[in-house]
This record gives C-alpha cells, structure tokens and sequence, in this order.
C-alpha cells in the first residue's frame, strides 16, 4: 500500500513536466514541419501553398523574423504586395537592421508605385550594406519616379559602380539626364542600356528618340521611335501569349507562339520549359523536340540536345534541318564522325542549303581534310550567290 | 589513484569490446574527419552563361587548403552534441540540430544519429556548423574554396563533368533516393575532379561567406589585373551562401556555381556542411 502511495505521489509530482515534454516540443514539431513545407513549395515554385504553411507556421510561433520575410516574398511573388508589406514590417519589427528585408519592403513599395514610402528603407539599405547594388538601384529608380532627378544621379551612378553592366540602372541614368537636360550624357547612358539590355529592349530606343529630338535631330529620332514602337510590339505579344498561357494551359498555339518568340529572344531556359509543355500537349510533333533541342544545344547541354533531336527525327525522318541540328550538337561534342554522317544526311534530303555545306566545310577543316574542306565550302559559296 | 587490474587480458577484451560496441553504434564516428588536400593555384570561378549572380567567369588564387572529403555525419556531429550536453551551462548556446519528426528518414535528434550514423547531418544552422568546426580546429570553407573543390580545374558544370547525369541525390526520381537524404558517398560516380562527394545534391553546405549577388563582379574587378587572392566574400549581409543543392532541389540549381541563400540562423532538412581547413605551407 505503501509502495502504491510513494508511486502516485512520484507520478503527480512527475506530471507538470511531462505536460511541458509533450506540449512545447510538439507545437515546435509542426511549426519546424510548416517551414520545411514552405521552403519545399516556395523552392518549387508553388507560393500560394507556400503561403499557407508559412502562415500556419507564423500561427505557432509568431516571432520568427526571418520566416516573415520568407512569407513576405512568397506574397510579393504572387503580387499581394500589400500582405508581403505586412509581413515585412512585422519581421523588421522583430530585426530591425536586417538589410534584405529592409530591401524588400523597399521593392514592395516601389513595385506599388509608392516611391516616397520606397525610399526610406532603400536608404537604410545603403547605409547599412554600402557594397547593396540592388539597394541603390531601387532607390535611384525610385527618386527618378518622384522626379528628383539630381539626387537619382549619383546614386545610379553608384549601383553601375557596384553593378556595371545593368541595362535598367543605365536607362534610368539616361531618364534622369534626359530630364536635366543632359542630352549628350543621357544618349550615352541610353546606348549602354541597349548593349547591355536584353535582344530588344524597348526603352532606351524611346528615350534615345526623346534625346534626338530634343537636340533637333529629326531623323534619328524617328528611327529610334519606330525601333521602340516595334519592339514594344513584340513585348506586347510576348505579354499577350504569356497571359494566354497562364489562362488557358491548354492553348498549344499560344504555347508555340510563346516558345518560338523565347527562341528569338535567346531566353533559352525558359524556351525549355515551354517546349516541354509543348510536348505534353502534342507529344509527336517533331518540331518541338527540334526546338527543345536547339535550347539545349544553346545552354550548352549537349546529351540532352541530341536526345531531343534524336527524337524529333525519329518522328520526321524525311526533314533535313533535323540533321543539320544534329550534326551541330555532334560537332559541339566533339564527335566528328558521327557530325559528318548527319550533315551528310541533311545535304542528301535538302541539298540547296548553303550552310550544311558550310558546316560540312567547316567540319573537314576541323579534321585537317583541306580538299573537301574547300569543296563544301564552294558549293556553299555558289549557293548562296545563287539565294541572293 | 591506482586501478588494479587481475586479469591483462580480460581488460582488454573489456576495453577492445567498448571500443567495437562504440563503433557499432556510432558507425563511421570514431574516424577522423576525412581531408582532401586542394593544391594552392588559379581556378575560375563563376559563369557567364548562368544566373546572373554567377557572372562573370574569373580568375581567383587560393592556397592549399582541405575540405571535408564527405559532408559531416550524424555520428560525427553527435560527439560534438554530446560534449555540449554534458558541459551544458546557461551561457554557452546549445548546438542542438533541429527534429524532423515528420520527416521519417531522418527523424528526432539524438535518435537519427543512433538511426542513421552516415548520412549528413541537418537541421543545423550556420552558427552550429561554425562552431562545430571550430571544435574540430577546423572552419567552414569560403565560398571560393567550395567552387574550387566541386569544379577542379576543368571549369565542370557539376562536380563529375557537363553531362547532367543522376549522379546525385536531388529531386529528380531517378537516383535511388527518392524524396529523403541519401548517406553520404552514396554516389561515387559523382565526385568532384579532387575526389570531394556529394558535391552536387543531398544537402546544400553553409560556406562561411556573406551572400552578395554582386560578390563575383567585385572579385572579377580584382582579378583583371590579377588574380584575386583567397577572397572571403563581403563583409556583411544577411544572408550566408549556401552551395550545392540538395534533395528537394532540380539537378540545375546542384551545378559547381549555383548560389543560393539562406538567414544564417534557420536550421532545415535540406542544408548541411562539410569542413575546411587551411594547409600549413611547406618552409622553404
């Protein structure tokens, strides 16, 4: 009986700390499973669950800056820019001086065309990291927003020092010139964005015929209007298919349309995921898997490009550019024999192309066979003086 | 004080069946950390035809150096734990990895490193793993020597060349290692040009340096008129590097110059470490 008492008093003296063993450590438990959850998702790409484990998270344990901030940018990537402000300001409330969320609040702002409210943590951002190029980038776009053109100056100037060959840094530097009434150096700045930019970028053409104009120089003006006008365009289409894609993923035409402006582009990464969607949506047309192989042979992934090539011929084996773009990937593998086989098929399908001759000139050269070097090289001469 | 002991062989068989018993449970533990020797010289770092932090390809010297041959185990970290547990204080921060439960093969710690001794361990933070190689006289590496040690000399796009082969455990369902860790050197067919494993994939590593994703344009800047000499990274920030990829991640984010970020304080399933150490050099 003895022994039964000392065993129940020892159980309830016992009972408060397995009521903290089990409590605390569980909820900690879910809260580490929400995070590992969103990071997953967020990683993946999927923000919008992401959001949900990184809020359930938050739920558990609310003082977690660096989670706020996580929750924060899953928000601004799907555009809730008002909720990722939230979060932000929450998490610097918790770290004040933490430099990336001060920077992403900075964009969250700016993004919702706020740009007086952009600049204060943009600011802070400088001040604390002065090496933070995006920092001044963002703040320099943001005084050329609030037409403070003099104080955007050097702090553009500032971002291309730590970050030189930014096209958007350049255009601005060029607007806020342009807006001083610095023609020359905003022509200067203009240029550098163009060779610099992306394959064409609208912009700077724009703001170059604004500086044209304005030094009386009608002509280029107008041809650096009419580029602008075309390439605003083409970013229109390229928004129009992208926007069609998004609203209707079945849309194998808008999917075609978007992966053939991506190859224009030179946007090859993103052209590999627009062809593989292709692909499930009409897994036999050959000319995906050409195209899908032509990306890859850009990025420099040769395996992959001769699978996808492989492919495509296996489902159109009577086309010859399949085999030019097989022969290419060869050459680029080092694989000469088997180039030469492939270019040698396209010339048998479609002899009037120059530039299979071409490849096969260069490949014999490569090899150190000069006569037939020559020999595909004048028939790729005479073929296209004949094209011409 | 002096023991006695009556039998001689019977104490050894004690202490030889102590020591197995220990090995047993503790796998690969009682081993010295593994080191490659990195032979100082020029390497280049970064890429022109990636992301835009990898840019530009540059030049950068290191010194002999050692990394980690594997990235540091349960086991291995369990001796470091365990130190701490016992000379627990208020004072001194506990480095205590964080628990998976939910996560099945890997599970609660101390348990997971009783369970599964060789694979990496995880669910530590930056600070943990600055400390632990602390302990061990060693360091994290930088963010230059990790590049170095996973590309070698031949500027490979993952650590066994430029064919995107399932030679490491990542996202992809084709490596044996479906949606959970892999131990580690559980792919030898991906070790890097000196012989480091697990590059690529399984966890990502905390390397010492401070995220800049201007930090390779600075370095190439340097390196125009030579090449830039050992180079530390920023000197603030946020965020640490974290290089690799891991087992959540697509093969394309685990090539040798992919960078990625993470708050130095969150300790997650997928972000490991493996150690440094600078080689002494030879007197003339």
């Amino acid at each position: 009986m003895r022994n039964w008492l000392k065993i129940v008093i020892l159980l309830w003296l016992c009972l408060p700390l397995f009521g903290n063993a089990e409590q605390k450590p569980g909820d900690h438990s879910r809260y580490v499973q929400h995070v590992e959850r969103g990071f997953v998702l967020m990683f993946e790409g999927n923000n919008q669950e992401a959001i949900s484990e990184f809020e359930a998270a938050l739920t558990i344990e609310s003082q977690h800056a660096e989670i706020l901030h996580y929750l924060g940018m899953a928000y601004a990537q799907e555009e809730f820019l008002n909720k990722a402000i939230e979060s932000y300001e929450r998490s610097i409330t918790l770290m004040p001086d933490n430099i990336e969320v001060l920077y992403s609040l900075g964009v969250a702002y700016f993004n919702l065309d706020k740009w007086a409210d952009a600049v204060a943590p943009l600011q802070q951002v400088v001040e604390l990291s002065p090496e933070h190029a995006r920092g001044y980038e963002v703040l320099g776009k943001s005084l050329v927003k609030l037409r403070r053109y003099a104080e955007a100056v050097p702090v553009l100037k500032e971002a291309l020092v730590l970050k030189p060959q930014a096209a958007g840094t350049y255009y601005e530097l060029g607007t806020a010139y342009l807006n001083l009434k610095e023609y020359a150096t905003a022509i200067e700045n203009f240029k550098q964005a163009i060779t610099y930019g992306p394959a064409r970028y609208a912009d700077p053409h724009f703001g170059l015929g604004t500086a044209y104009l304005r030094l009386g120089d009608r002509e280029k003006s107008r041809a650096e209007m009419q580029l602008f006008q075309q390439y605003q365009k083409e970013y229109a289409e390229y928004e129009r298919l992208t926007r069609l894609t998004r609203n209707e993923p079945n849309n194998l035409e808008a999917w075609t349309g978007l992966a053939a402006m991506l190859m224009t582009q030179k946007k090859y990464g993103q052209a590999i995921q627009v062809f593989q969607k292709c692909i499930e949506l009409d897994p036999n047309n050959a000319h995906f898997h050409h195209g899908l192989s032509r990306a890859f042979m850009n990025l420099n992934y040769p395996k992959h490009a001769v699978e996808a090539a492989r492919k495509a011929i296996q489902l159109n084996p009577g086309e010859a550019i399949l085999y030019n773009t097989l022969g290419s990937v060869y050459a680029m593998q080092g694989n000469s024999q088997n180039a030469i086989a492939a270019f040698q098929k396209a010339v048998e399908l479609d002899g009037e192309q120059p530039y299979y001759h071409l490849n096969l000139s260069r490949l014999y050269e490569g090899m150190g066979n000069q006569r037939l070097a020559q020999e595909h090289y004048r028939v790729y001469e005479y073929l296209l003086s004949k094209q011409k | 004080m002096n023991i006695s002991c009556p039998n001689r062989n019977s104490c050894f068989s004690i202490v030889c069946l102590l020591l197995f018993s220990v090995c047993i449970r503790f796998g690969v533990s009682a081993q010295e950390t593994e080191l490659i020797l990195i032979s100082a010289g020029t390497f280049t770092m970064g890429s022109d035809s990636r992301a835009a932090d990898e840019r530009p390809m540059h030049k950068v010297y290191l010194d002999a150096y050692y990394i980690g041959k594997y990235e540091v185990t349960n086991a291995e970290y369990y001796e470091f734990w365990k130190l701490q547990e016992s000379n627990s204080t208020d004072m001194v921060p506990q480095h205590t990895p964080e628990n998976f439960s939910h996560l099945p093969h890997i599970g609660d710690w101390p348990t997971r490193a009783e369970q599964f001794p060789n694979y990496p361990v995880v669910g530590v933070s930056w600070h943990d793993a600055a400390a632990y190689a602390a302990w061990k006289g060693m360091r994290l590496p930088t963010e230059a020597e990790w590049e170095k040690a996973a590309r070698g000399y031949t500027n490979r796009i993952w650590p066994w060349g430029g064919a995107m082969e399932p030679h490491a455990n990542t996202a992809a369902m084709d490596d044996g290692y479906e949606n959970r860790l892999a131990p580690v050197g559980s792919f030898p067919k991906g070790k890097s040009y000196y012989g480091a494993m697990d590059m690529a994939g399984n966890v990502w590593e905390w390397t010492a340096d401070w995220y800049s994703d201007v930090y390779y344009w600075y370095s190439s800047q340097a390196a125009a008129k030579r090449p830039k000499q050992n180079p530390t990274g920023p000197t603030a920030g946020s965020w640490r590097v974290i290089r690799g990829g891991s087992w959540i991640d697509a093969i394309t984010r685990c090539s040798t110059t992919f960078r990625f970020y993470l708050y130095p304080n969150l300790k997650t399933s997928f972000v490991g470490f493996r150690l440094a150490k600078t080689a002494e050099k030879a007197s003339k």
